[in-house]
């Protein structure tokens, strides 16, 4: 019977084109290179195509004209607030994130008993999807009856009467602290595998040399995570570049502009005006930002991916 | 304002009052809210702006009223060859949407034709709707059209007058065009002499407030602008230390609601947003003035009123945090309902009047039609690029006949489109405090009929009332820009929206 089945595979294989069969790499490729052109590729020509050209709002028509929009994105002041808003997102929250992940992983770095459970615990944050995150914090830092608005208000660091999302010096900081809570985690987790697959012969010879923790740490232990770190850098740095989640769901960028993104900008000018051209474009200009600070941070820090 | 000679309806605004006051414990306060079995729920996922004031089961009214037998019967007639069709349409949670998706089941079993309603964020109905006329896709067989995309879409769609002459074997007997209220035609559905749509929502600002806090402070419902600013103020000052202000506003930077409450600004100091030659008008002196009484109402009104849109200002009001709006009439029902501790402590009164009378709509530009009640109607209209024109014909011809729409109002307690939904004497009957109550609706007809305001008919509205001026205002009113100045703010916005309508060829 086995022979049977062998023989009957050899002669369907052998009716195949090589490129066909399980020894070509054709096959074992071709499903995710179809999603990568479908979902990937696709979508970037056709937001290139959108790109150049120009849309009448009145009309609808699309007149072919591949300048207009590139010319519009580098003379519309709000896409330079947006993407000064966009750098200090990513900033900020990059600033945040590493340094809380490496001191929360330093201290869940032990193999003691409960510290697994705490590490669990510690990844919960990521399960959450970022827009019910979003609801949350919008919940909670609701000025009414938030609850931490109302903290802050009981400690004396907020007046009665204020709105942390509705004031515009305050918004961005209320959107990064759900970043901030949500992806801390992410990095947590990083460093700790990082911290984990550290050899711990160098740390024994400055044990035995009397080198205190502050030595250990920024003469062993943070030169030896840099690769671990500036890939962690790097992954949050194109994800925050390009958040939309929080910013859409807690402020809907605003108010005013003051917590407006390139992503969000792109998002209200497509579904607001239904300019899709320009969408189009703002999005490119977004990728292309990414694609250059990623470039140049990987050539600094030389990252090998 | 003790809690024991209190109505135990406003127990949980009581109990949020005495907590901000600190006269209860953090403890007394959950405790109290737990009897009140109020929890995460109740400051749902509507605060988002993402729904319209429209609440649950509280709000839904006696549904137990059969379909009408000739229409099951002509239904059944007339829809044999489309048996099987299935048919789409997307819209965002408006009280009609919500009470027809419960009803279209019977739709379904009389004609075997499908029915699928995608309830969507409004901004989202407005792109998907965008992107399937751009690419003429026929993906949505019907088109949910707010009020300020009318103009947009309107070559997008059926003519439903003329199809009704057209198809007169699908012509569904009795249907009655005459009976639309004609200021909903004309105002909402009617673009350039060709209906759009069938009106099939209509929202309109009244003025609602709280008969009990009036009484208590000696105040007269106000009837004027100058009233309402100085009954808030009032308000305001004897009751911010319970957590009560004067009014609730839905003034979310960067949002629709923003927008509807500045043009009611502008209408209600003599204004326009366009003059008769297609200029922005929001920056002359009546703009301006608009402005800045808006900007004195947003100081006696609840903070989050800058990151609320008509959803946030629906729970001011439920939570005892406003005591008098001037905003949508479709709040009412949900404030009646039977799980509402304002239940039967609202009333309503057509909306408040400016000090200058109102521009002739003659002297405003685009269509527009300035007065006291901002109407945020929508149409359904039947998509010319469907591949199933003539089942979507029947439903809509069905969605929007007589009986749908009084069986609508008695689920939703939402106001009518047609002047006979109105005498109903199911409606009629209804007219009490309690879940669906239409008792509100005797003064939305009049307010139709007498105040009924339109936003300008142009194609670039939608975007304009989306990101231009309601983001121009947020920085105005957040303090972002414009150091506290309306006039600037107006200057700019001017200038941006000028600039576009000339760019588009408008001009």
């Amino acid at each position: 019977m086995t022979q049977v089945i062998t023989e009957t595979r050899q002669k369907w294989q052998m009716s195949l084109p090589r490129f066909l069969t399980a020894e070509h790499p054709f096959p074992w490729l071709f499903p995710a290179s179809a999603l990568m052109v479908v979902f990937g590729l696709y979508p970037l020509f056709k937001a290139v195509e959108s790109s150049l050209y120009r849309r009448n709002a009145a009309t609808r028509k699309l007149i072919f004209q591949p300048e207009f929009n590139w010319m519009k994105v580098f003379q519309d002041d709000r896409v330079w607030d947006a993407l000064f808003n966009t750098l200090l997102y990513t900033g900020v929250a990059l600033t945040f994130q590493l340094v809380l992940g490496i001191l929360i992983a330093l201290l869940l770095d032990s193999d003691r008993k409960g510290y697994g459970i705490l590490r669990a615990i510690m990844t919960l944050p990521l399960v959450i999807p970022p827009a019910v995150t979003a609801m949350m914090f919008l919940l909670m830092l609701n000025g009414s009856f938030g609850v931490i608005s109302r903290g802050l208000i009981a400690m004396g660091l907020m007046p009665h009467n204020f709105s942390i999302l509705g004031t515009s010096s305050t918004a961005m900081a209320g959107v990064l602290l759900a970043e901030i809570w949500q992806w801390t985690p992410f990095m947590v987790l990083i460093m700790l595998a990082g911290l984990r697959s550290l050899p711990k012969e160098p740390f024994e010879a400055a044990a035995i040399d009397g080198a205190s923790a502050v030595q250990v740490f920024f003469k062993l232990t943070l030169p030896m995570m840099s690769k671990v770190i500036s890939i962690a850098v790097l992954i949050r740095g194109i994800d925050l570049m390009r958040s939309f989640d929080y910013v859409k769901v807690m402020t809907d960028s605003g108010p005013g502009t003051a917590t407006e993104t390139l992503t969000s900008y792109a998002g209200r000018i497509y579904f607001g005006n239904a300019d899709f051209p320009y969408a189009s474009t703002v999005a490119l200009f977004t990728l292309i930002l990414v694609i250059l600070t990623s470039s140049i941070f990987m050539r600094i820090f030389k990252v090998k991916l | 304002m003790s809690f024991k000679g209190y109505d135990k309806k406003t127990f949980i605004a009581d109990a949020a009052r005495d907590f901000a006051s600190r006269s209860i414990s953090k403890r007394d306060f959950l405790r109290k809210m737990g009897m009140a079995g109020v929890g995460f729920s109740a400051f749902n996922l509507g605060l988002l702006g993402n729904t319209r004031p429209f609440r649950g089961t509280g709000l839904i009214g006696d549904a137990a009223y059969a379909q009408d037998a000739e229409m099951t019967a002509w239904l059944k007639d007339v829809s044999k060859p489309f048996k099987g069709t299935k048919i789409r349409y997307t819209s965002e949670a408006t009280p009609p949407t919500v009470v027809l998706d419960k009803l279209k089941g019977e739709f379904t079993e009389a004609t075997g034709i499908e029915v699928e309603i995608e309830i969507v964020p409004l901004e989202q109905v407005l792109a998907k709707a965008t992107q399937d006329v751009q690419g003429e896709l026929g993906t949505y067989d019907l088109y949910y059209l707010d009020q300020s995309w009318v103009a947009t879409f309107a070559q997008d769609t059926i003519d439903p007058v003329q199809y009704y002459k057209d198809k007169p074997d699908l012509a569904m007997p009795g249907f009655d065009f005459e009976d639309f209220s004609k200021p909903l035609v004309d105002g909402l559905a009617v673009y350039e002499g060709k209906w759009a749509g069938i009106p099939f929502d209509i929202p309109i600002f009244c003025t609602m407030y709280r008969k009990d806090i009036l009484e208590k402070h000696g105040i007269k419902p106000p009837t004027t602008v100058a009233d309402f600013t100085a009954a808030v103020k009032m308000i305001t000052e004897a009751e911010k230390g319970n957590g009560m202000y004067g009014t609730g506003l839905q003034a979310k930077s960067g949002h629709y609601s923003l927008n509807c409450d500045w043009t009611q600004m502008v209408w209600n100091e003599g204004g326009s947003i366009f003059t008769k030659d297609g200029k922005f008008s929001g920056n002359d002196e009546a703009g301006v003035r608009g402005l800045e009484t808006y900007l004195e109402w947003l100081k006696n009104a609840p903070p989050e009123s800058t990151n609320s849109t008509w959803d946030g200002q629906w729970q001011m009001g439920a939570s005892g945090q406003a005591a008098i709006i001037n905003s949508w009439d479709e709040f009412f029902p949900g404030w009646d309902a039977a799980d509402s501790k304002v239940q039967g402590l609202w009333e309503i009164s057509r909306p408040i009047q400016g000090p200058n009378g109102l521009r002739p709509a003659a002297d405003a530009g685009f269509g527009e039609i300035p007065n006291w009640g901002h109407q945020g109607g929508s149409v359904l209209g039947l998509s010319k690029y469907s591949k199933n024109i003539d089942a979507a014909w029947l439903f809509m011809q069905w969605a929007c006949s007589k009986d749908i729409m009084v069986r609508c109002t008695l689920g939703g307690g939402f106001a009518p489109m047609r002047v006979s939904s109105f005498a109903d004497p199911r409606v009629k009957a209804k007219e009490v405090v309690g879940p669906g109550t239409t008792r509100h609706l005797p003064v939305v007809l009049d307010t139709i009929n007498k105040d009924m305001a339109s936003e300008p008919d142009m194609p670039l509205w939608a975007g304009f009332s989306n990101n231009e001026i309601p983001v121009e205002l947020g920085k105005l009113i957040t303090g972002q820009a414009y150091d506290g100045s309306a006039k600037a703010c107006m200057d700019q916005i001017a200038s941006l929206i000028d600039a576009k309508v000339k760019e588009s060829g408008l001009l």
